[in-house]
């Protein structure tokens, strides 16, 4: 186990490395930064000295020679739009996309569980069909268009929650719904399946044969082992969240790392670009770790090499 | 063996339940809950809820960029900046020029302006505001090359400290524009004293000015409250508390009006002032900004643009009332000018008017020699401006009807800025740009000959020595009838066409009065309760 803990480490390293040369190739390849910073009065001197003075007019290896460099200190250069050193600004958002990716994971359980057993229990019933149509619409609502609707409706209709904006409970409730009906959508298909699998096992069947209640088969002995596949796929869909909030963060102006990534690629802020996916990358690479570890531990079919 | 893991899965799920739970009680208690409840839910915008407080919020696109006043060149940044600093000299509504920090002033010589400073007047922190805050701010950003807002101040060669409250700015040349450069973005004033001893990362994290309103707190992002200071040398502030939010997405900001979140809303889209206008507590608000949008043809030789009856066609083919109309809901102005009312030098009778003529334009095009039409690139931009890429596709139409077929060419900024700057555009496009100066210098530096090289190609040697006359020019009366004289010219030969001035839309609720500005400022004290 501490050897393929080791292992695992180890192996981050050159996945890093990869990230940080495709990040810096990117975003050099996307766009000029000087031309969206300086005044429409500028004169090509004055974008000369801004040039220089940024040491964009270095050959392209010296730049990401520099990058490495300053990244393996910790410094991934100064934000052109703060003015301050950009990882203390990722990282300042970091509490606010964890919050939320939190919720919408809660949201997503809260729906799936129930939904997921009770599709699988009453297979092909009406409830089932209709489950798996609503699971359907669940994955194919875009975060934006469900966003906009919620708050209408709540917000803006029935005025019983606040549009936008972080600070209190009431404001990640429609943020956390907005996320979590597309993952509850995935996770009740997944639990169905995997209850599905379960109820045909030999144990099972013996449970029921000795005459146990119905609910005590599904609810004590099928629904703890269909578990193990949900609870890893909820520590990776975690990782996505903590990346991939950027739509719905503009949406309801909730200041995470999302909006933040937004806003910094439309300002072509490359270092809090380069910081903020460096973040995300590695944050993506530890959760599936402990996915992977969280996975074998509870399987010990699973060998550790 | 099963149990146990079952256990362990169950725990995880327990475990994540209680992150949760810690995260949001979290939140609770590092942020201020109370106040951004007040202000998030909407029961205390404006009127104050229980507490009494008056509290103002106004929602905007983006939040600020930075408290380096001489760093940004951003015009809804400088209009939250300046509830916070003072500049010497201030605009009125009006443009006009009115005391701020400094009580009066005089014109030493050419090159040499004297301005008496305003006595008794405190930084937030307490420092007095001297004569040194002001050689301190002024020559950091003349000397300061790296800085942002540099190239509008290096005019500036010293600032000469007479006494504490007596100083003297010399200029490299003359600069009858002194006056508005330092009553715009970049001239607010800094406390030295605090800046010198605490260092400039502090000031950044909290920074101090002279103005009706302190700072509180800044979440990036999310909001930027100040409170108002009570040893704030003019009027008393008329409110307790200011909040700027920031909300990117247009359908958010309004809903956010709707709901009574947010007292302002600004950058409402035209397609929803009437919303907001039937909807019980709001309204809206518009104005006209320093904005124009233009088109730059191309004189270049071998282009069909250099004929200047193809470019009176295309002039003559754009029905500018109808682009505002339908387009921006009556949100514009057609003009034939970029020097608009309100800015030095406007020429009156090249404003508010159109030339739509489109029988004139195909008799045109036939006199130039292409009875059956021509073909021209036109490039635009897409998500840059107001409504930019129908308003190019709607020109692209009125173009075709007379014969001319514009092969349109829509860009995200960040593309069309490169190709921009790379001066690689075909025969036409399409840009806006504001005047932050107020005055007619900034409208034509494009126009010169030398700047219009590769662009449009211009070049009028009559135009260029008016311009370069006038850019000295200390006699103020003859400087502004040489910029009218230029605009007659550039309006007949049409290196740029210009279309319309573009108007800003806010969504205001009924509780209080708002009036926008020419320069777009939001100064709270001129908002009011009703």
């Amino acid at each position: 186990m501490r050897q393929y803990l080791l292992k695992s480490l180890l192996q981050i390293i050159p996945v890093l490395f990869l990230i940080s040369i495709i990040v810096f190739v990117l975003v050099y390849c996307t766009g000029d930064p000087v031309s969206l910073m300086l005044a429409d009065t500028a004169t090509d001197e004055d974008r000369a000295i801004l040039i220089a003075a940024l040491g964009l007019d270095q050959p392209l290896y010296v730049q990401y020679f520099t990058f490495i460099g300053h990244m393996l200190q910790g410094d991934f250069g100064t934000s052109f739009r703060y003015d301050m050193p950009a990882l203390p600004i990722v990282l300042e958002r970091l509490p606010a996309t964890f919050e939320l990716a939190i919720a919408s994971m809660l949201v997503a359980t809260v729906i799936s569980i129930p939904l997921g057993i009770l599709s699988a229990t009453k297979r092909n019933s009406f409830l089932d069909i209709f489950f798996s149509g609503c699971s359907v619409l669940g994955k194919a609502m875009p975060h934006f268009w469900l966003g906009i609707m919620l708050i209408l409706l709540f917000a803006v209709e029935m005025k019983a929650l606040p549009v936008s904006g972080r600070g209190s409970f009431e404001n990640l409730v429609l943020p956390a719904f907005t996320l979590g009906t597309g993952i509850a959508a995935e996770m009740t298909r997944l639990i169905r399946s995997s209850m599905l699998e379960i109820l045909n096992q030999d144990y099972i069947r013996t449970a029921r044969s000795k005459g146990l209640l119905e609910s005590i088969v599904v609810y004590k002995h099928a629904l703890r082992n269909s578990m193990i596949p949900v609870v890893t796929i909820m520590a990776l869909q975690t990782s996505t969240l903590i990346g991939g909030t950027l739509i719905t963060e503009t949406i309801f102006s909730w200041p995470g790392m999302g909006q933040l990534i937004i806003q910094a690629v439309n300002a072509r802020d490359m270092a809090i670009v380069q910081a903020a996916v460096f973040v995300v990358a590695f944050l993506v690479i530890i959760s599936n770790l402990i996915a992977d570890i969280l996975y074998r531990v509870l399987d010990p079919r699973i060998k550790y090499n | 063996m099963k149990k146990r893991l079952a256990g362990m899965g169950l725990a995880a799920v327990l475990a994540l339940s209680a992150a949760l739970v810690g995260c949001s009680s979290q939140s609770s208690t590092t942020t201020p809950a109370p106040k951004q409840q007040e202000a998030a839910s909407g029961t205390a915008p404006a009127s104050g809820g229980n507490s009494g407080e008056k509290v103002l919020t106004i929602a905007s696109g983006n939040d600020i960029v930075s408290f380096d006043i001489h760093d940004h060149n951003n015009t809804s940044t400088e209009a939250v900046h300046v509830n916070m600093f003072n500049y010497l000299v201030k605009k009125d509504r009006n443009q006009k020029v009115q005391p701020d920090l400094a009580t009066s002033w005089e014109i030493v010589n050419d090159k040499t302006w004297r301005f008496k400073l305003r006595e008794g007047v405190t930084f937030h922190n307490g420092d007095p505001f001297t004569a040194d805050d002001v050689k301190f701010t002024l020559e950091r950003v003349a000397k300061d090359q790296k800085l942002l807002e540099y190239g509008n101040y290096k005019q500036i060669q010293e600032v000469k400290v007479v006494d504490p409250h007596t100083i003297e700015i010399v200029t490299n040349e003359s600069e009858p524009v002194l006056l508005n450069r330092l009553s715009r973005l970049g001239s607010g004033m800094l406390p030295s004293k605090y800046i010198k001893e605490k260092g400039w990362d502090e000031f950044l994290k909290n920074p101090v000015g002279t103005g009706p309103y302190k700072f509180e707190k800044w979440e990036r992002d999310d909001r930027l409250i100040m409170v108002k200071n009570d040893q704030y040398f003019g009027d008393k502030p008329k409110w307790d508390k200011l909040v700027f939010r920031a909300i990117p997405e247009d359908a958010t900001r309004v809903a956010e009006l709707l709901t009574g979140g947010v007292d302002i809303a600004v950058n409402i889209p035209p397609s929803d002032l009437e919303r907001i206008d039937s909807n019980e507590g709001t309204h809206t608000a518009t104005g006209p900004t320093q904005r124009v949008m233009q088109l730059t043809l191309r004189m270049t030789p071998g282009t069909v643009t250099e004929n200047p009856k193809v470019r009176e066609a295309i002039d003559l083919a754009i029905d500018e009332k109808a682009i505002v109309d339908s387009i921006l809901a009556g949100g514009g102005t057609p003009t034939r000018t970029r020097v608009t009312p309100g800015n030095f030098g406007a020429e009156p009778s090249l404003y508010n008017t159109s030339l739509y003529d489109p029988e004139r334009a195909k008799q045109l095009l036939a006199e130039a020699g292409y009875p059956n039409g021509i073909d021209i690139n036109f490039s635009a931009t897409s998500g840059r401006y107001l409504k930019d890429k129908e308003t190019a596709e709607l020109i692209q139409a009125m173009l075709a009807e007379v014969g001319i077929r514009a092969k349109l060419d829509l860009m995200e900024w960040s593309k069309f800025n490169e190709t921009y700057k790379a001066k690689k555009f075909g025969e036409m496009f399409m840009i806006s740009y504001a005047n932050s100066m107020f005055d007619g210098s900034l409208a034509f530096d494009r126009l010169t000959t030398e700047r219009a090289k590769g662009e449009s190609d211009y070049s009028n040697p009559e135009v260029d020595k008016l311009l370069k006359e006038a850019e000295k020019n200390m006699n103020l009366e003859e400087r502004a009838k040489q910029y009218q004289q230029v605009q007659k010219i550039v309006a007949e030969e049409r290196p740029h066409i210009y279309m319309y001035q573009m108007n800003a839309n806010y969504g205001v609720s009924d509780k209080i009065n708002f009036e926008p500005r020419l320069d777009e400022m939001l100064f709270a004290d001129e908002i009011t309760l009703k």
